[in-house]
């Protein structure tokens, strides 16, 4: 068996069994078949009324049912509704994203055409082929061509071996350099500590050394936490930028390994460590209560919290208390290289066997350059994917303005995060990094010896990988 | 004659019983085998398979999922785990339904309410539940940590190692109304008249509830202990949502102690995309899972009394 097996587990549209085959038996076999799908006709149009799966003509012959995989709060019913009246022949089957039911979707090669897809970490699913180069497209468009982009829509490119070059196989919706930091001043003047400076990054040392500074702690428990690393979101993309801001490299040229030995990556794992024993903030082993920083932030009992420009979203109906003391901070350095990317950047994408491309193109230009992303640009939960619309972002309120004027600047040093292809594992690297840097905090083992420990999960995770994909 | 002619008399149906027979159970047998027997033989195939989940890159891979397994030392420990949970879980699970069950058996004043508010936890919803407890176990705003407190304990951090692992013993605990109402029809049922007989031959209440009431339920007791090891040993939900987040996909975040072997299940499929070593590390679970029950099955022998004689009947 050749890796690319003839077992139709997956839909692959092969025959289950192969061989000779007479045509008697050819006839008998189809007369079963033709007999059997008539007596599930019945059947499965009930269950293609129920999904409205896309590929049919839908109460008018030239009408297109195009099946969308998206988040409701993000792809709204007002936006589905307008599309369809400036399109009159699309109908959209709106399925809520479910990342399982995505992946089983593509994996019967029914997938919808149109779908919720990350920016970063899409080089695993480009290598397997499941979304559409968007070139072509691109090339006739008036509205979304690659001058139109923001660099932060490299990480959906694809150039067969590396992603950031080569075709693009999805657009940012809109995204954030998620290193920058958020703080409360009204918490620094309690402790009598200068604010961190708008324009100037911190370094991480100095940032942990103010944290201890803003904790208050009593009887065993954290009044105020100094700083949140929204430890709960994973850590992967913070300590694979700290490991570039310093110049070192997270995966080997081939993207087929890993060594998180390196002085680089064990300064990294230990500033973690270093944070976690120190208390400053939530971490797996002091986890906060519903497993993110904004409540307790917004109570005041975080003093910086470690998220990107979205986070802004949060404060335009809060207490003029909240907004009044709100301000963004340039993303910290560990090292000489101010590096400050995106750790996600979702977006959207075609899948590679959707059957309405166009009509799919269509909604991408709409969702993507259309009214939906002006509504998100003038809203500050995000900044856009096109330059174009960088004017839009809000600046109204004080710490509106504040922000965007950090946020102009801190465009200049946004950067891609790397993408092994072979990191089939969705949160493999999350999964290992908490799991030993637990067992680090601990004291179980040295910082050194969980270099050595993610090294071995992870590489065990990227040959299993390269396994899957061939 | 007369014979044929009310045979003939008779209902078609009536007439051909077996056919009848397959008729009724058609819907049960067709239904077993598109909805159970076919994902069981797809799951199967998988197992034999590279298989990611999403995509047809895919290969044939024998057995080498069922070999990898038998020397991955995390799937073990998390089945280790599991038995030592199941070990302490179920007895306590056990115990306490008849304990209570004994305790709403007296006649008691409200004592219908009692049976209510022990039994309402086992009709919350499991996510409810999880999402209650974490809050409770929370370590600066948790009510448990609260009242320990004012008995100058704590504050402790119940959903991190090692607590967690005690963490999901009491949450488990909490939901043994289910049992309680099961134990309480069999207490029900045991003849007053046998345990009268007992306490005029001079046995005290202890010895009563010992030699006559507990051998008269104790197939009840059994049926108990299987299908709660069976429930103990495939728990996943309540780990996940106990973990930082609460969220279910975040598997990182379940603390060692309590990062069972469904956990790692869940963790091979919808993290590691590893569908055709998950579904091997399930029909290996599957096989654990038989062999505890026929144990115990076969443990019954010596000490399930059942009152009618099931030797007698075959």
């Amino acid at each position: 068996m050749n890796a690319h097996s003839e077992f139709p587990l997956v839909g692959g549209g092969k025959p289950m069994f192969y061989g000779r085959i007479s045509r008697r038996r050819l006839l008998s076999s189809s007369a079963l078949l033709a007999a059997g799908a008539a007596a599930a006709t019945p059947l499965l149009g009930a269950c293609s009324a129920s999904s409205g799966r896309s590929g049919g003509p839908s109460g008018n012959s030239k009408t297109v049912t195009l099946t969308v995989m998206y988040k409701t709060d993000e792809l709204t019913k007002a936006h589905i509704a307008d599309f369809e009246s400036k399109n009159p022949g699309i109908k959209i089957n709106f399925v809520e994203y479910d990342s399982t039911r995505l992946n089983a979707m593509l994996a019967s090669n029914e997938p919808p055409d149109f779908v919720r897809a990350v920016a970063v970490g899409s080089s695993s699913a480009n290598a397997q082929e499941l979304y559409t180069a968007l070139d072509p497209y691109m090339a006739k468009s008036s509205v979304l061509k690659p001058e139109h982009l923001l660099s932060v829509n490299d990480s959906f490119r694809w150039d067969g071996t590396r992603s950031g070059q080569g075709p693009y196989y999805g657009i940012v919706k809109d995204w954030s350099q998620d290193a920058t930091l958020w703080y409360n001043r009204a918490l620094f003047e309690g402790a009598k500590i200068q604010p961190l400076s708008t324009t100037e990054p911190i370094s991480y040392d100095e940032l942990l050394e103010i944290g201890k500074k803003l904790t208050k702690k009593s009887g065993g428990k954290t009044q105020v936490y100094g700083l949140g690393v929204e430890w709960a979101w994973g850590l992967s993309a913070p300590i694979m930028m700290m490991i570039l801001q310093q110049g070192g490299q997270v995966y080997s040229a081939d993207l087929t390994e890993t060594d998180m030995t390196t002085p680089e990556a064990l300064r990294a794992l230990r500033w973690y460590v270093d944070f976690a024993q120190a208390g400053v903030g939530p971490t797996a082993l002091d986890p906060a209560p519903d497993g993110a920083d904004l409540s307790l932030f917004l109570a005041k009992r975080m003093a910086i919290t470690q998220d990107g420009y979205w986070y802004g979203g949060n404060f335009v109906e809060e207490s003029d208390e909240i907004k009044n003391n709100v301000a963004m901070a340039p993303a910290p350095v560990m090292g000489d290289k101010r590096i400050s990317p995106t750790y996600v950047g979702w977006g959207a994408a075609i899948p590679s066997k959707a059957k309405h491309k166009d009509e799919a193109w269509k909604l991408m230009e709409y969702f993507m350059a259309g009214p939906p992303s002006e509504e998100r640009a003038k809203s500050g939960w995000g900044i856009p994917a096109l330059k174009a619309q960088l004017t839009m972002l809000p600046q109204e309120l004080p710490y509106q303005k504040q922000a965007y004027q950090t946020q102009q600047a801190e465009l200049q040093y946004a950067g891609q995060l790397p993408d092994s292809p072979y990191m089939v594992a969705s949160d493999g690297w999350n999964t290992v990094l908490d799991k030993q840097l637990q067992r680090a905090i601990k004291k179980e083992i040295t910082v050194e010896q969980a270099g050595k420990a993610i090294t071995d999960e992870v590489n065990k995770l990227l040959k299993q990988g390269k396994d899957q994909i061939g | 004659m007369a014979t044929e002619r009310a045979r003939r008399g008779r209902p078609s149906w009536k007439r051909h019983s077996s056919g009848t027979f397959y008729l009724f159970v058609s819907p049960w047998v067709l239904g077993f085998a598109l909805l159970t027997a076919l994902p069981l033989g797809y799951a199967l195939a998988i197992s034999l398979t590279n298989f990611n989940g999403r995509s047809d890159r895919w290969r044939w891979v024998g057995l080498r999922n069922y070999a990898e397994l038998m020397g991955d030392a995390e799937a073990i420990a998390s089945l280790v785990r599991t038995l030592a949970y199941t070990a302490i879980a179920v007895p306590l699970m056990v115990a306490g339904g008849l304990g209570l069950a004994v305790l709403l058996n007296q006649r008691l004043k409200a004592v219908g309410l009692f049976r209510t508010i022990f039994f309402l936890p086992s009709v919350v919803p499991i996510v409810a539940m999880a999402i209650m407890w974490k809050l409770i176990f929370n370590r600066d705003a948790g009510i448990l940590n609260a009242i320990l407190e004012k008995i100058s304990i704590g504050p402790i951090a119940w959903l991190v190692d090692p607590n967690a692992f005690y963490a999901l013993i009491i949450l488990t605990l909490w939901g043994l109304g289910g049992g309680m109402v099961i134990m309480l029809a069999a207490l029900q049922g045991v003849p007053a008249e046998l345990e009268e007989a007992a306490r005029v031959d001079g046995a005290t209440r202890w010895h009563v509830f010992r030699h006559v009431t507990v051998p008269i339920i104790s197939p009840v007791i059994f049926f108990q202990v299987v299908t709660g090891i069976i429930a103990s040993l495939q728990i996943i939900i309540q780990p996940l949502l106990l973990a930082q987040t609460g969220q279910v996909g975040n598997v990182g975040e379940v603390p060692e102690t309590t990062h069972l072997y469904m956990v790692q299940v869940y963790q091979e499929f919808f993290v590691n995309s590893r569908y055709g070593y998950g579904s091997a590390m399930l029909f290996v679970f599957f096989l654990v899972i038989l062999a505890i029950t026929l144990f115990v099955q076969r443990s019954s022998r010596l000490w399930v009394h059942y009152t009618v004689d099931r030797e007698a009947d075959r």
